[in-house]
């Protein structure tokens, strides 16, 4: 009997395949052409999906019946990871959760850490995370109109908030010596001091900020093609958005006035005088009309803060859960004992368990730690806003259009990195 | 009552007057703001002929310190632990200098590394430090790997960057 190659199989196989498929009726019956539902694959790699999220959309003609968003393509295990790495080592990895404010996501998880414990850092430090934070929500915010308007078809606006963003990104590199993935601070403190050369060029950009937002804001506010293509869709009633979890600019754009910066005031901000800019509607246009005030109450708060910041130092005397100064580790025997056994060994919190969030630019951005008293954490949860607010999508999509689902998804902005973690 | 949320002025499709509704008055409105913009400095700057300034704190790759012809390094392998990105492989071994010991084997994994500078960070030594330098290539994964022959500067090559650690950290 001669040999069987892989060619001869493929070949019996492909003829299975045929006769199959001419055996059975193949022909379908259609009554009315227009009454068909059809099923649209829209990313993972569609640019206007901001990343990799896939949405299944049902579609009645064009406008779509039902979506099914599907989540997990950029799933890095961040939880996981957490469990096994000390909680110095873990900072690095915060940067890459929202990597469109690397700054905030530092100072957020650093700030659940320092509860846990206990440490209380000095003023200054307080001062220099509140305005990295404002600085951050900024950036974010800049990207959010600049996609936004791309995607609804005003290009301008996207180099313009790009240029924004430049600047910023030059304060973050002469602040913290990286642009995008900052990792800056520390548990009780920061990696480096806020230079007066750094703290002149964030003065400089205060100042010429409003002006730039203002230029944007005249090419959008009143352009026929966006304000069409923003109000009214997209709309989402307030005890929905409650119910689905949406926190951040899109809960405020239904009406609700709920900011952890008020609601639970950590760092500084009960020092600042700001306002918080609610809107109602709930649709595409308020969610837009949230940002652009709120980066113009970020302005206002960096003022005021770099104002009054105070000189002093920038590390809590913590020594068995700071990391020691480093000309102290070159000379003095404890201070390199501590070095050593802090970064073995890790700082070792009490047992128990603490929550603590903040207002990321995108939402509550939260850290859940069970600490079983260990150098690392035993279960870290992130309560990351990207992904509760993503949930409300199938809502928000319902009965659009199929060219208004880009405009949704632009104008809740998602960030996968934060979402899939 | 919140303060914003009186006086939301959203305006919506409904506010716009009728010249806006036009839109024809408006593209003209739009392009005398973007034309402006001609006679501004250009922000770009032409890349791989122009370089960019590097401030003083910029974290490039990390390069071992070599003073007096021998490393600076103990390996006593804090950094190798430190390291998130687990890049760091140092193996140690005994010389009669007066340090006593020495990395025989060190070697940083250039695609692993993240560029954090936590192994700066922690080193007692003041022995492994960030350079300025950021444009890696490789061709294979061999060459990533770049042992003590790559990584040794010498100490006079990288004074600014001792100096700005010594004042910052």
């Amino acid at each position: 009997m001669p040999a069987t190659s892989t060619l001869d199989y493929r070949k019996i196989r492909q003829e299975k395949i045929i006769k199959t498929l001419v055996n059975k009726d193949l022909s379908i019956q259609f009554e009315d052409h227009l009454e068909n539902e059809m099923i649209l694959n829209m990313g993972p790699q569609h640019p206007a999906t901001h990343g990799v999220l896939r949405l299944l959309l049902k579609l009645d003609g064009e406008s779509v019946m039902q979506c099914v968003p599907e989540l997990g393509y950029l799933h890095r295990g961040y939880e996981k990871l957490a469990e096994n790495c000390s909680y110095h080592e873990f900072i690095p990895h915060t940067d890459r959760l929202d990597y469109l404010s690397p700054l905030m996501n530092n100072t957020a998880y650093v700030l659940a850490v320092e509860k846990l414990l206990g440490i209380d850092v000095p003023r200054r430090t307080k001062f220099i995370r509140t305005i990295i934070s404002e600085l951050a929500r900024i950036s974010s915010h800049c990207l959010f109109v600049g996609s936004m308007g791309m995607d609804i078809g005003a290009v301008t606006v996207f180099l313009w908030t790009f240029r924004e963003r430049e600047k910023l990104y030059d304060i973050f590199e002469n602040l913290t010596g990286a642009r995008f993935t900052t990792s800056y601070t520390r548990i009780g403190g920061l990696s480096q001091d806020l230079n007066p050369e750094v703290l002149q060029m964030m003065k400089d950009f205060v100042e010429q900020f409003p002006e730039k937002l203002n230029d944007c804001e005249k090419l959008l506010n009143s352009n026929r093609i966006f304000v069409e293509r923003t109000d009214g869709v997209g709309a989402i009633s307030p005890e929905d958005a409650i119910s689905i979890g949406m926190t951040g600019p899109n809960l405020r754009a239904t009406g609700i006035e709920h900011d952890m910066r008020r609601v639970e005031p950590y760092l500084l901000y009960n020092e600042f005088d700001f306002d918080i800019p609610t809107f109602t509607g709930g649709d595409c246009l308020a969610r837009y009309y949230v940002r652009i005030n709120e980066m113009k109450q970020s302005i206002k708060i960096l003022q005021q803060a770099l104002e009054k910041i105070p000189e002093g130092p920038i590390h809590a005397f913590e020594p068995k859960k700071v990391l020691p100064r480093k000309e102290r580790v070159y000379t003095k025997m404890e201070e390199l004992i501590q070095d050593f056994m802090l970064i073995n060994y890790g700082t070792e919190p009490p047992v128990g368990e603490i929550y603590h969030a903040i207002e990321g630019s995108k939402g509550e951005l939260g850290f859940y730690i069970q600490s079983k008293g260990e150098g690392q954490p035993w279960r870290m949860k992130i309560r990351s806003p990207s992904f509760c607010n993503l949930q409300s999508l199938p809502k928000l999509v319902q009965n659009s259009m199929i060219s208004d689902v880009v405009a949704i998804i632009g104008s809740i902005d998602p960030i996968m990195g934060e979402a899939d973690k | 009552m919140n303060k914003f949320l009186e006086k939301s002025e959203i305006k919506r499709l409904k506010d716009l007057t009728f010249w806006q509704k036009l839109f024809i008055p408006e593209i003209f409105k739009a392009l005398k703001i973007t034309v402006k913009q001609i006679f501004k400095p250009s922000f770009t700057i032409q890349y791989p002929e122009v370089k960019f300034q590097k401030p003083e704190s910029f974290r490039g790759s990390p390069i071992l310190v070599e003073e007096n012809g021998v490393e600076r390094c103990v390996a006593c392998g804090l950094c190798s632990r430190v390291c998130p990105a687990l890049a760091i492989d140092v193996q140690a071994a005994e010389t009669t200098l007066e340090k006593e010991r020495y990395p025989e084997k060190f070697e940083i994994n250039m695609l692993r590394c993240i560029f954090c500078g936590f192994c700066e960070e922690v080193c007692p030594e003041e022995a492994i430090i960030m350079s300025s330098d950021y444009e890696l290539s490789f061709t294979n994964y061999n060459d990533a790997i770049y042992g003590k022959e790559k990584l040794l500067v010498p100490i006079e090559k990288v004074k600014e960057r001792l100096e700005f650690l010594r004042k910052n950290r």
